[in-house]
This record gives structure tokens, sequence and C-alpha cells, in this order.
């Protein structure tokens, strides 16, 4: 198993903003992209939940990595949030068993480098739909390709 | 406005960030003011060009450079000195012409288009023509005037950014600072 | 890193353009924007490894300690009296604590030269 298969591996990639409605979103080609769209959606609660119980565990790591949000029959959500909350979210598939927590997490620091590389763009105005093409061909790198 | 008294040598420095961002977000206010990517570059050469009258007395009372002899040592000098100290890069001096007047700044990783990518339909935007005009006003204080012309720019597509040097003439007299 | 000097003629430039562009009533708010754009995107790089931030007391704490330090390197010493020098840093810290879900009103007085004073007034949203 390369490294660079398993970075490639979401089926679905999302950024959402501060207020909740989505700045970005990339599905592998799919007939049910709406389904990805539901999950993202549906995840954001969970989200929530986490980020409100901060504080409230005292073995609270307060770590930007949220881990998994929850898990479908095909799928597992998982979820990041940043200090500026904009939360990212990235669905695998259940399937996809040689993935580890550790792979998770670098593809949302790349994930999180490449929006704040974007965000610096002076050209770009925050809160926008993101359009950046640097940042679309981050993402795509960590699709799941056909093969 | 003169450089205040005191001031030592040491370089003081800001984050890189707040340099590249402040920059942008004059050129994101530039592109709202003007209608056309010409008077944006101009204004951009302008504002440089006042940066550069007051940079270069920072630049020679920092570095211990001397008087240039030739053309050649001075593309050095701005290169390996003058990049170094205020952008914390330095450029490849290229391309010489045959005459020796000539020459070009080949710029990797310039810090000014770090986060930049520059919107549809300006095409024509030197995005960092800031440089142009920091280039042309400091040599003019040290009694050369040049030509400055971006050839290339790694922000539109091309394969590395270029800045083409020309060398005019030498000027007997100082000229006042200031450009309006 | 970037220089200190190339920085200050660059603001200087910024505020004299605007000045000669339009009347100081128009000037000042958009100077101020220009920093809130810059604050906000400093915001984001700069909180970028950190942990999330426990409560407000968390951020405010960070913005005057970490966050000021790394974006000047140093305490501001040698910002003009004219409060027209103090309209962009004044933005920067409005835009970097609006990032980071604080609204706020940001005024910068000048009492004892060089030190300034940034008064940061939060506003509830209640």
């Amino acid at each position: 198993m390369t490294g660079q298969r398993l970075s490639k591996m979401a089926v679905c990639v999302a950024v959402i903003s501060k207020e909740n409605y989505p700045l970005y979103i990339q599905t592998i080609p799919t007939e049910d992209d709406l389904k990805f769209h539901y999950t993202v959606h549906t995840s954001l609660d969970v989200v929530e939940e986490k980020i409100n119980n901060v504080g409230k565990t005292t073995n609270d790591l307060r770590e930007l990595y949220l881990g998994l949000l929850y898990p479908t029959e095909d799928y597992k959500v998982y979820g990041y949030v940043t200090n500026t909350k904009i939360k990212f979210v990235v669905v695998v598939e259940s399937s996809n068993t040689a993935l580890r927590d550790n792979e998770i997490r670098t593809m949302f620091r790349k994930l999180h480098n490449a929006y704040t590389d974007m965000v610096c763009n002076p050209f770009y105005t925050p809160g926008d739909r993101i359009t950046s093409r640097v940042f679309e061909k981050v993402v795509n790198g960590m699709m799941l390709q056909d093969s | 406005m003169s450089r205040q008294a005191g001031r030592g040598t040491e370089a003081k420095k800001v984050s890189a960030e707040l340099f590249t961002l402040t920059y942008g977000a004059l050129v994101a206010q530039l592109i709202k003011d003007y209608e056309s990517d010409e008077e944006v570059n101009k204004q951009l050469d302008k504002m440089g060009y006042n940066i550069g009258v007051r940079l270069i007395e920072d630049f020679l009372a920092r570095s211990s450079v001397g008087r240039c002899h030739d053309f050649r040592e001075t593309a050095d000098v701005i290169a390996k000195v003058g990049f170094k100290m205020f952008l914390g890069i330095t450029p490849t001096v290229a391309n010489w012409s045959p005459a020796g007047d000539e020459f070009s700044l080949i710029v990797d990783n310039n810090p000014l288009t770090e986060f930049v990518e520059l919107p549809d339909g300006h095409q024509n935007l030197n995005y960092s023509n800031l440089l142009s005009g920091v280039l042309r006003g400091s040599l003019e204080m040290v009694q050369m005037e040049v030509d400055v012309t971006f050839l290339q720019d790694a922000l539109k597509g091309d394969n590395t950014t270029e800045i083409r040097l020309k060398f005019i003439r030498r000027l007997e007299d100082a000229l006042p600072a200031g450009e309006e | 890193m970037a220089d200190e000097a190339l920085f200050e003629f660059l603001h200087m430039e910024v505020v004299s353009y605007l000045f000669k562009t339009a009347d100081e009533e128009k000037c000042i708010p958009i100077l101020e924007n220009m920093g809130y754009r810059v604050g906000h995107s400093l915001a984001e790089r700069f909180t970028k490894d950190s942990s999330r931030f426990k409560d407000e007391l968390d951020i405010m704490k960070f913005i005057c300690k970490d966050f000021w330090t790394s974006v000047y390197k140093k305490q501001v010493d040698n910002l003009r009296t004219n409060h027209q020098y103090l309209a962009f840093p004044c933005g920067l810290i409005r835009g970097a604590l609006a990032n980071l879900g604080i609204s706020c009103i940001v005024t910068a007085e000048v009492q004892n030269m060089p030190a300034c004073k940034f008064q940061i007034m939060i506003q509830r949203s209640q």
C-alpha cells in the first residue's frame, strides 16, 4: 500500500462556513451527490455538539481534529474545525479498511493549509464560495480515483 | 518625512505575512479604484518610486556598500544585498545584453505573490509593479536613470518572474525626492 | 520575515494615496477596512497550529500576546501620533477578533509617545 493511494481516499470533501453554509463541496462522480450533501449537512449537528462540549471533559485536548463524527453503513464521516469556526468534513467509504487515523489527520492538515492560503488571496472575499484553482487541486489530490 | 533619529543599523522586522497581505489589500483597493489594469500598474509604480527614494537611505545606512563602479556591480548589489535585506530573497542576475547596459532579475518565490491568484480579466495587471518603482526610485537617488519592466510573471502562468532593468543614463545632480 | 522599514514606507504610501483620492471621512474607513481584511487573514494563519480556544478570555489573551508579537515582532514603538496611522492597526485587530468570533470596536489613543493604547470594546449581540 503506497502513501499515494492511502491519501486518495475521500469520496466527499466539504468546507462549511462559520454560519454553516457550504463554501465548497466536492464529491466523486456519482449519480447521487445529493446524498453526500445530506450526509455533510447532518454531520454539522455532531460538529456543533463536539464544539460546545469544549472543556467539559477533563481529558479534552481541544484539538482542531474532531475525529469520527458518525459512521453509516457505507461511509465514515470525519470532522475538523478551525479556530475561526470553519468546518471541514471528509467522507470515506467504510470498506476502506487500510485507512488509519493518521492518514485522516494528514488530509485535514493539508486541507487546512490550503484553505488558509486561499483566504490570504487578496482577491478572495471571506465568506464567498471557494473557486480557487489551487485549492481545487489540493482537494482533487485527496479524492478517491476510479481505477 | 525623514527617518527617525536614533534608529540603529540593526534590521527591525515585521512578519512576512503582514507585509504580503498589506500589499495585497492595496492592490485589491487599487483595482476597485481604477478602470484599467494599466492605470493600476502606473499607480503601483508611482508608489514604488516614492518608497524607493526613501528606502535607499536605509539601504546605504545599513549596508556597507560603497559606490558601484559599473552596472554589473550595481546588478549584484541589488540582487544580493538589496533584495536580501528588504524581501529576504536573492534573485538571480541573468540575460545581460552584449553592451552590458541591460540585465534581468530572475525572481523565484516572489514574496508579494505568495497567496495571490489573479481574478479573471486582469491579464494586463502587473501585480508586483511596486518593485519596478522601488528599483527606479532608489537607483535615481544614486544618480542612475533606469527603465524597469516585467518581462515575465509567474503569476500569469509564465515559467518564472523576470524583471528587466535597462540603464538609460547617469544623472549629474541628485533630483529632489518625491514625485507627483 | 519582512523588513520593518519597507513595511513602514508601504504603509505611508497607502495612507498618502488614500488621502489624495478622497476626503478624510472616507479615507479612515477604507484604511480601517484594509486593516480588517489583513487582520482576518492573519488570524487564520496564526491560529492554524493552536489548539481550540476555550473561551473569549482565551482568545483575548492570544490576541494581546502571541498574535501581536507574531505580527509586529515587538511592541508598537514608532506609530505617529496622527490618528490616520492608527486606523490600519485598529482595523487589523478588529478583523482578527471578528474572524475568531468576537465583534468589537477598536480605538487607539496615544498619550505618552511612543506608547499607544488600543481599547477593545466587545459588542454583545444580545
